[in-house]
């Protein structure tokens, strides 16, 4: 039975984009939901996961056909079917079901409903596909398909035009971080045996030991450079809060739970490769330290609630970028599990988070300025509770999901300074350094995510109205193109006022509810149990990493609880009721603030260098451009017209005897010329 | 195997060939008569033809001669079609007379144009109609000629 489900692992792409086509083909037409078809297309998807979970093994390979046969480059369409995938395979698709089903509820009335569905259907096609693949080409395929379906989702509302830039910003973006996942593929096409791209051939002890020095230091970079841009790490991270331009489903699907997690399952698929070089390692360490450092302290001062998910977001994927860095020696193994744990969690009570954030901006009227409202716990009571768990997951609470994955990062970093030691390596104090970071980015989530529940759920109750100061200001017609584009297009046909203030139907709470369990329980039942573990064993090149012998740490759980707490009662303190403290408290260290409220000036800095560069590239591209190769191709345009209106056009004088002289004439010439050279 | 057919033959034959098509060349750049000139163009295709059967006999094979058969046969198609155009030019103008065509050029190039010269040596007949029809060398009696649909709208 479970070598049926191995045999059918195609069709776990298979059946969201089959979905995906019947919703964006058909529904329109028939007049059918189109959630429906997705919807089910992904649950079964699911279920075939579930199947495939059981019988996963690290050398379980499922070849479904030919893909590229030219010359020396010989790629089939090969799917993996190990303990990493299958775990990815499983939550992709679960979190999406609920996604799907949400977004049946938050994206009615909305004229392009059956495009949304179609391309959910296609974003897990590609996403399944990428965590199936068992070639880094194939694989490459799908990042770009996800990356592609990333555009189209953010620019759903492609008529608004902060939408439309979000999305090109997220694609160009992303194209730098292709331009590295490239150069890794065309690099290791020409280093490993039979030019076999094939992770069992790449990965496998025997090609390892043969790549040069610069091989090894560089390829693991150049995937690293590739994952920055996919999992929104500094420098490339800059996409990623411009992308909640997008639908919240999208949100909560593409740019927190699923598409942003590839990044973090390349480097993981390629560990035996990372774990070559400590160096990149500890850059990966370091960059993902930053990253959640530099998220959390934005995030701390954002108004916009899907804006904190967002920022909360990019600093959970340096969390687990910090893991997968700390996989130095010893501490392979835990490294990439707590990574890959991490992963697993975070995608439920992200997914939770943002969810909710779209129900309570489904309620207001779309409106997501935490200023604007307050006080929802009454009227949002599934919302309230849901986000709460969700909250709670994310800040670390025992014995919620985050508690046991933060403490499991938490554990390798503090485990590498040690490890890293053993392998003579003189950088290990980084990771104490790293360490105590991640401790107090823990704190700070746990402050802006709680920060941002008090402000929307506690204290008096206050409903968006337009008469807020804090409301954008009313301009009938710039009003629908910027602030209020949402509620013109998800509400159209009567879905309006009437709605504001109300909980959201069932069929947005019902997968809130599930999550909220999930974000509950996922934790204990996998991790301490040893499941996760268990499950991560049969991946493909997880054997040849060393095992070390990590105890559960007291010292760093109690840390790390303590510190979620803390940001939790300072949250409370601060927030919980409507008081002059938090502004008193910004007026003192006013730089501070702005800088964190501007995002660090990150999005300017780019704008003064990297855009104004482009643009002046671009600019001379164009002066080049008209100046030089249009007057070019121009002058190649003019000369025969020249010479066909001043010299040849002569001889066309009607005379039929002139035509026949001439060609006669000519023929003699040329026989001429054949006969005497 | 003795083979009758040799060169000094051979060169006999191709000197026919160029002479025919060197007369045909003369006669389609010399003449200005329609009629005539597609006359002389299809002997400048007897000689090429004739060459060619010339070669193919020399050679001892025979794609010479289908050759030839496939030039009859096009050469064939291309008279009807030629004469067919012959008579809607001849219907325009009244005349075989192929400078009076000569306006049918590049707008703008000034040639002497010669069918006015034409028409000054010898002026067309005003009343073109079924008694205009070309001065070809009368050999036995003129047909009786119905009146046909083109004369009909010519008139």
């Amino acid at each position: 039975m479970s070598g049926f489900f191995v045999q059918n692992v195609w069709l776990i792409p298979f059946l969201p984009l089959l979905g995906g086509l019947v919703a964006g083909l058909a529904a329109r037409r028939f007049r059918f939901d189109a959630a429906i078809p997705v919807a089910a297309g992904v649950a079964l998807a699911f279920l075939v996961s579930l199947g495939a979970w059981m019988s996963a093994g690290p050398e379980t390979t499922v070849l479904v056909s030919k893909w590229i046969s030219a010359g020396s480059l010989v790629v089939p369409l090969e799917f993996r079917v190990d303990g990493l995938t299958t775990l990815m395979l499983s939550m992709v698709t679960f979190v999406s079901t609920l996604v799907i089903v949400f977004a049946s509820g938050y994206m009615h009335g909305d004229p392009g409903y059956p495009r949304f569905f179609a391309l959910i259907g296609l974003f897990v096609f590609s996403m399944t596909g990428l965590v199936l693949s068992n070639n880094y080409l194939l694989t490459y395929a799908f990042w770009e398909g996800v990356g592609v379906c990333s555009y189209m989702l953010i620019g759903f509302w492609y008529t608004r035009p902060s939408a439309a830039a979000a999305a090109m910003k997220a694609f160009l973006v992303n194209r730098v971080g292709d331009v590295g996942f490239a150069l890794a593929i065309f690099w290791l096409w020409s280093v490993v045996p039979n030019h076999d791209l094939s992770y069992q051939n790449v990965l496998s002890e025997g090609t390892l030991h043969g790549l040069s020095d610069t091989a090894k230091f560089w390829i693991p970079f150049l995937l690293f450079w590739a994952a920055t841009a996919k999992s929104a790490q500094v420098p490339l991270y800059v996409w990623l809060p411009d992308a909640m331009e997008g639908p919240t489903p999208v949100s909560a699907l593409i740019h927190a739970a699923t598409m942003v997690t590839a990044g973090v399952y390349l480097i993981a698929r390629s560990t035996p490769l990372v774990a070559l070089a400590p160096e990149v390692q500890l850059l990966i360490s370091i960059v993902g330290c930053t990253t959640a450092l530099l998220a959390a302290l934005i995030a701390l001062t954002q108004t916009d609630l899907k804006r904190v998910m967002a920022y909360s977001t990019v600093s959970q994927l340096g969390y687990m970028f910090m893991a997968l860095g700390a996989g130095v020696g010893s501490v392979a193994r835990l490294a990439m599990v707590a990574a890959m744990f991490h992963l697993f969690t975070h995608a439920f009570f992200k997914a939770l988070l943002f969810l909710a954030s779209g129900s309570v901006m489904h309620a207001m009227g779309d409106v997501i300025d935490m200023r604007r409202f307050r006080g929802l716990r009454h009227r949002l009571p599934y919302t309230c509770g849901t986000f709460a768990v969700g909250a709670l997951a994310l800040a670390g609470v025992f014995p919620l999901a985050g508690f046991w994955s933060k403490d499991e990062i938490l554990l390798a970093l503090e485990s590498a300074p040690h490890a890293a030691h053993e392998m003579h390596l003189s950088f290990g104090w980084v990771y104490s350094l790293i360490y105590w970071i991640a401790i107090f980015t823990a704190f700070l989530t746990a402050f802006y995510t709680f920060r941002a529940f008090f402000m929307t759920f506690w204290g008096p109750e206050k409903l968006p109205s337009p008469d807020d100061p804090e409301a954008p200001a009313v301009d009938p017609h710039a009003d629908h193109g910027h602030g209020h584009g949402h509620d013109d297009h998800a509400h159209a046909g009567g879905h309006g006022g009437h709605h504001v203030g109300e909980e959201s139907p069932p069929v947005m709470t019902f997968p809130l509810m599930i999550l909220a369990g999930c974000a509950v329980v996922v934790g204990f039942l996998f991790g301490p149990t040893g499941f996760f573990e268990g499950h991560l064993e049969h991946t493909l090149g997880f054997e040849g990493l060393p095992e070390g012998h990590h105890a559960f740490s007291w010292a760093t759980a109690i840390i790390s609880t303590i510190a979620g707490l803390a940001g939790i009662a300072l949250a409370y303190t601060l927030y919980a009721v409507p008081s002059p403290i938090p502004s008193r408290i910004a007026a003192s260290i006013k730089p501070l603030y702005r800088a964190s409220l501007d995002k660090f000036y990150i999005d300017e800095l780019y704008h003064l260098t990297v855009m104004k560069l482009v643009q002046g590239l671009a600019a001379a591209s164009r002066v080049f451009d008209v100046v030089v190769i249009d007057r070019l191709v121009e002058g190649v345009a003019r000369t025969p017209r020249l010479a066909a209106r001043d010299v040849l056009s002569k001889y066309q004088n009607g005379l039929i005897q002139f035509y026949a002289a001439a060609s006669a004439l000519s023929v003699a010439v040329l026989l001429l010329v054949l006969l005497f050279s | 195997m003795t083979d009758p057919f040799t060169i000094e033959l051979l060169r006999n034959y191709l000197l026919v060939g160029a002479a025919l098509f060197a007369l045909g060349m003369l006669g389609f750049i010399a003449r200005r008569n329609l009629i005539v000139m597609f006359l002389s163009a299809e002997m400048m295709l007897q000689g090429v033809a004739l060459s060619l059967v010339a070669f193919g006999r020399y050679h001892g094979n025979w794609s010479g001669q289908i050759f030839t058969i496939v030039i009859l046969t096009v050469a064939a198609c291309e008279a009807s079609i030629a004469m067919a155009l012959v008579v809607v030019l001849y219907n325009r103008r009244s005349s075989l007379d192929v400078t009076l065509w000569q306006d049918v050029r590049e707008a703008g190039v000034s040639t002497s144009d010669l069918a006015d010269e034409a028409a000054e040596a010898a002026p067309i007949d005003d009343e073109a109609g079924v008694e205009s029809y070309p001065h070809l060398t009368p050999a036995g009696v003129e047909p009786a000629h119905p009146i046909q649909p083109w004369t009909e709208r010519r008139r």
